[in-house]
């Protein structure tokens, strides 16, 4: 070729190859204006409430300008808004202090979650398939007036019902509110970390059906019959709290730690002595204490409700001699003994019960027999003791009794009449036995409306979704029930814009009953849950005897700057006690489910400390904490003793099967020393079928194969009283963080 | 005469090479594409060309285009201060573009005839912000936290770094930003020179 066209072609080519590089895409995302006002870079905190356990802690929340890809009027872009970035505890809330479980703290992830429910959804498939397509707010809410009205008209109120978790404060009057005026029943708690039983307990020997509080930090000695209160149950932080002022707060008084269950759990780990008697025998255990107390007159001997109760207490409780005890427990004699010796000279001293041992058949007996432990060692309502958290005047009393066990109504068959449902924070159809067939009997429910953010296997039955906001894009109420010595409404405005189209629940349920009219729009005239929030705080203002009482608008902001109202000065409102049948029970020996011979194990399922019950195994965080004590992550395990395994010819990471009379599942082997010969142990929480990205087909879920054994005397499952068997089947491999409960594995081998 | 154009050619294919070495896509390439937040990929300072790193390496940055020919000479004769707009300057790290309802708090009522205020008018009637392009910034790989409010503290002017504001339209970087620049104001100021204080 020619020079010239040689050159005019190089310069050209080299040319464009220089330009090319100099192309940018330039950012085509559509940007949204923002909805508030807004200084960069500089962040605030804001008060909260964490939503995710019973024990109501305070929040504060960092809150910093950013940017969030959202979609609005169907376009996505880009929108600058104030974003949370980190949870803390609220340093003046009476529940915790300041202080934050790993659970509040990866409360934040809810709110971003990617596999959020972002807008309605109507059901677009078979029910159950998991096909939805998005519909408009305006849609959805008049289908769901279009079915109520329905009902109405034909007179068929009384078929509406109402699930969910056990609601508190203004949420739960706003729920009650509208069955009530709708002319529906009460609505159905399904709450696995609700204690029934200790509550019925409580009712009958204190009068009070509550969940109780423990005074800690000032206690000389403290015996816990299987609560994990430093780990998940009742109030953990506040419970943490005080348990570190008892060991560290006071010079030269550690006070003593007894931690009775069969398989130690994270708070038994702390345990100064770590006692298992036999699974279902703790009640037989504290009246054993209670017999060498009252024959040697350690204590003044105590005659009233709670003692009552127990037969043959003011016989001197003959039938629990430590002979006796020790027959029914499998627990030495002497050790009782010395126990009980120790408690009375270690004033002021407090018995716990939780978890497993109320999980039994004979659950009640045993919660019934630590309350009289407690009289007799007079820590009732004492300094060092057990006590019960002070109500807000604002509150109903009694808020509790309304209620049904969703359980019992399902159980009864009243379930078969429902012809809408209406879900919020519940998700029966996972944490139930399968023996129960849950889903069958919700699938035959014509309608039904979950508000839930996200399609969990209860809500995938749902012919709609109404996705409430997160709890940190909600106005929050909430009243602890325990955990502290005052009377406590945590109230919060919401920390960020919502970033999806979703609307708070009590919102939407405003709207739904303004479009009704009639009874149930006259039961509910605030325009939206801000105006009932602050209607409802308006007794408290003169509450707490500050004369002259504050401004009504200055109320409401230090309110909501403070993140709630609290006051020591008021007192505990007397309870009236719902008036119950005579009750005296005697020792029931544990009922079991499946022949010991071909079931040899007692089937322990607990409360996770990093899903809890399942509720929040769709966050990632939780699925990365290393368990406490075990340190797997990402997983399920069955926990078993090495002698036992040594026995079964099974070892750490067999995958095995756990099969009851009702079912069975595949799960890694983790050998642990710290669990009774003949128990296997499984944490509740992971085997969703459906949960999002993190959760769903992980693990495996322990509740499918229970027994549908009840308590007595109350509706409750008895989630301890499963016999299995275990086999191995397999090869696993468990996800260990730091290789497990053995420094080294030989060890393993050794033991 | 061959012999000329067999030069040629490899010098051709040299500088073919060369460019094409240069505009190859590194390995980071597909990762650093502007995605939403929810991506999954992960974030890198690494660039997407060779090219790119050598322009980072020298300082070269492009003049970005700007979605409306927005002037600052006019709103500065018109005494409007720089705080007006650029709020959280004096308050913390970042001075802050104005999104769209700081400026149809004037120009609602204010020369609402001029093209380039109807444009403006257009972008808030379909509810959307003005996509400003980032004028000024430091690569990622720098590792710098510039924080304002300490020198507006301090009484620098923002003409100091952002140059003779009052006589442009647009902004652009009339300053070499480069550390030298800050460092020789931090000595003569006798200012904190530690690492620590901007890298981190």
């Amino acid at each position: 070729m020619e020079r010239r066209d040689f050159l005019k072609v190089s310069v050209l080519t080299g040319a464009t190859a220089a330009l090319s590089g100099c192309e940018k895409p330039a950012h085509t995302l559509v940007r949204f204006i923002p909805e508030e006002d807004l200084i960069p870079s500089v962040a605030t905190w804001k008060p909260s409430v964490c939503t995710l356990c019973p024990a109501g802690c305070g929040l504060m929340v960092r809150v910093l300008p950013g940017e969030a890809e959202v979609v609005r009027n169907g376009k996505l872009g880009t929108i600058q808004m104030g974003l949370a970035k980190k949870l803390e505890g609220n340093p003046n809330h009476p529940v915790n202090w300041g202080k934050l479980c790993a659970r509040g703290q990866a409360g934040l992830q809810i709110t971003y979650h990617p596999d959020r429910v972002r807008s309605p959804l109507k059901r677009s498939g078979p029910r159950g398939s998991g096909s939805f397509q998005p519909v408009t707010w305006e849609e959805s809410i008049r289908e769901v007036v279009s079915k109520l009205q329905e009902l109405q008209s034909q007179n068929q109120s009384e078929s509406l019902r109402f699930v969910s978790a056990c609601l508190r404060g203004q949420r739960h009057e706003l729920v009650r509110k509208f069955l009530s005026a709708f002319g529906a029943p009460a609505a159905m708690v399904f709450d696995p970390l609700d204690e029934p039983v200790l509550r019925q307990a409580n009712l009958l020997s204190f009068g009070q059906a509550d969940m109780p509080s423990f005074d800690l930090a000032h206690t000389g000695y403290v015996i816990s019959f299987g609560a994990d209160f430093l780990g998940t149950w009742n109030s953990p932080v506040a419970q943490s709290i005080a348990y570190g002022e008892m060991r560290q707060g006071r010079p030269g008084n550690r006070a003593k730690f007894v931690q009775v269950e069969q398989r130690m759990s994270q708070t038994g780990a702390n345990a100064d002595e770590w006692i298992a008697p036999r699974a279902g025998t703790e009640g037989a255990m504290a009246l054993g204490l209670a017999h060498v107390i009252l024959k040697e007159k350690l204590r003044p001997a105590a005659d009233n409700k709670a003692t009552r109760l127990i037969a043959g207490w003011s016989q001197g409780l003959a039938e629990y001699s430590p002979e006796q005890v020790e027959r029914k427990t499998g627990v030495p004699a002497q050790r009782i003994q010395r126990l009980a010796h120790e408690m009375a000279a270690h004033l002021p001293a407090v018995a716990i019960i939780g978890g497993l041992p109320l999980a039994h058949t004979n659950g009640l007996f045993n919660a019934l027999a630590v309350n009289a432990l407690n009289t007799l060692l007079g820590s009732v309502g004492m300094p060092g003791g057990l006590f019960f958290t002070p109500q807000p005047p604002s509150e109903n009393a009694g808020s509790w009794s309304s209620e049904s066990d969703f359980a019992s109504v399902l159980l009864a068959g009243k379930l078969d009449g429902t012809k809408v449902l209406l879900l919020h924070n519940a998700n029966p159809v996972f944490a139930t036995p399968a023996v129960w067939k849950v889903r069958e009997t919700l699938d035959r429910i014509p309608f039904i409306v979950s508000f839930g953010s996200f399609v969990d296997e209860t809500s995938q039955l749902a012919d709609l979704i109404l996705p409430d906001h997160s709890p940190l894009e909600s106005w929050l109420h909430d009243v602890p029930k325990s955990g502290t010595n005052q009377a406590v409404v945590s109230l919060a405005a919401p920390a960020m814009l919502p970033l999806h189209d979703t609307r708070a629940m009590p919102d939407t349920l405003l709207e739904i009953a303004h479009q009704i009219g009639g009874e149930a729009a006259k039961a509910l005239p605030w325009e939206n849950f801000q105006e009932m929030l602050q209607a409802s705080m308006a007794p408290l203002r003169t509450a707490d005897g500050i004369n002259p009482p504050p401004d009504p608008e200055k109320f409401w902001s230090k309110v909501q700057e403070q993140g709630g109202w609290w006051s020591d000065k008021v007192r505990q409102a007397a309870r009236s006690a719902i008036p119950q049948k005579q009750l005296v029970t005697e020792f029931a020996p544990p009922q079991f489910d499946g022949e010991e011979s071909s079931f040899p194990f007692h089937f322990q399922p607990y409360v996770s400390q990093a899903v809890l019950d399942g509720s929040l195994a769709h966050l990632p965080w939780m699925q990365e904490m290393p368990d406490a004590l075990s340190t797997v992550m990402w997983g399920t395990w069955v926990e078993i003793n090495p002698k036992t395994a040594q026995k079964l010819a099974i070892e750490q990471d067999d995958l095995v099967e756990v099969r009851s009379q009702h079912g069975k599942l595949l799960a890694p082997l983790l050998v642990s020393p710290g669990i009774a010969f003949d128990v296997v142990a499984m944490p509740m929480g992971q085997g969703h079928e459906s949960f999002g990205r993190y959760a769903s087909g992980r693990g495996a879920n322990p509740m499918t194969i229970l027994a549908p054994m009840q308590v007595a005397e109350t509706g409750s499952l008895a989630w301890a009283s499963t016999r299995v068997q275990v086999s191995k089947v397999g090869k696993a491999k468990l996800a260990l963080f730091s290789g497990g409960l053995f420094e080294r594995p030989s060890e393993l081998q050794q033991r | 005469m061959r012999s000329r154009i067999r030069g040629l050619s490899l010098i051709f294919v040299g500088l073919a090479a060369v460019s094409s070495f240069f505009l190859w896509p590194t390995s980071s390439a597909n990762s650093v594409k502007r995605r939403g937040i929810d991506s999954q990929d992960v974030f890198t300072p690494a660039h997407p060309t060779i090219l790119d790193s050598l322009r980072e390496f020298i300082g070269w940055r492009e003049t970005p285009v700007q979605p409306l020919a927005f002037t600052h000479r006019k709103h500065i004769e018109n005494q409007i201060a720089c705080t007006a707009c650029h709020k959280g300057v004096n308050q913390g790290p970042s001075a802050g573009i104005p999104d769209i309802n700081v400026c149809m708090r004037c120009h609602t009522f204010f020369a609402k005839d001029r093209p380039e205020i109807k444009k403006l008018a257009g972008i808030f009637d379909s509810g959307q912000d003005i996509t400003w392009q980032r004028v000024y910034g430091f690569s990622p790989s720098a590792h710098v936290k510039f924080n304002h409010a300490p020198h507006i503290h301090a009484s620098v002017d923002c003409s100091v770094c952002h140059g003779d504001v009052k006589s442009m339209t647009v902004a652009v970087r009339a300053v070499n930003l480069n550390m030298g620049f800050c460092l020789s104001c931090h000595r003569a100021k006798q200012v904190s020179t530690d690492c620590v204080t901007c890298h981190f």
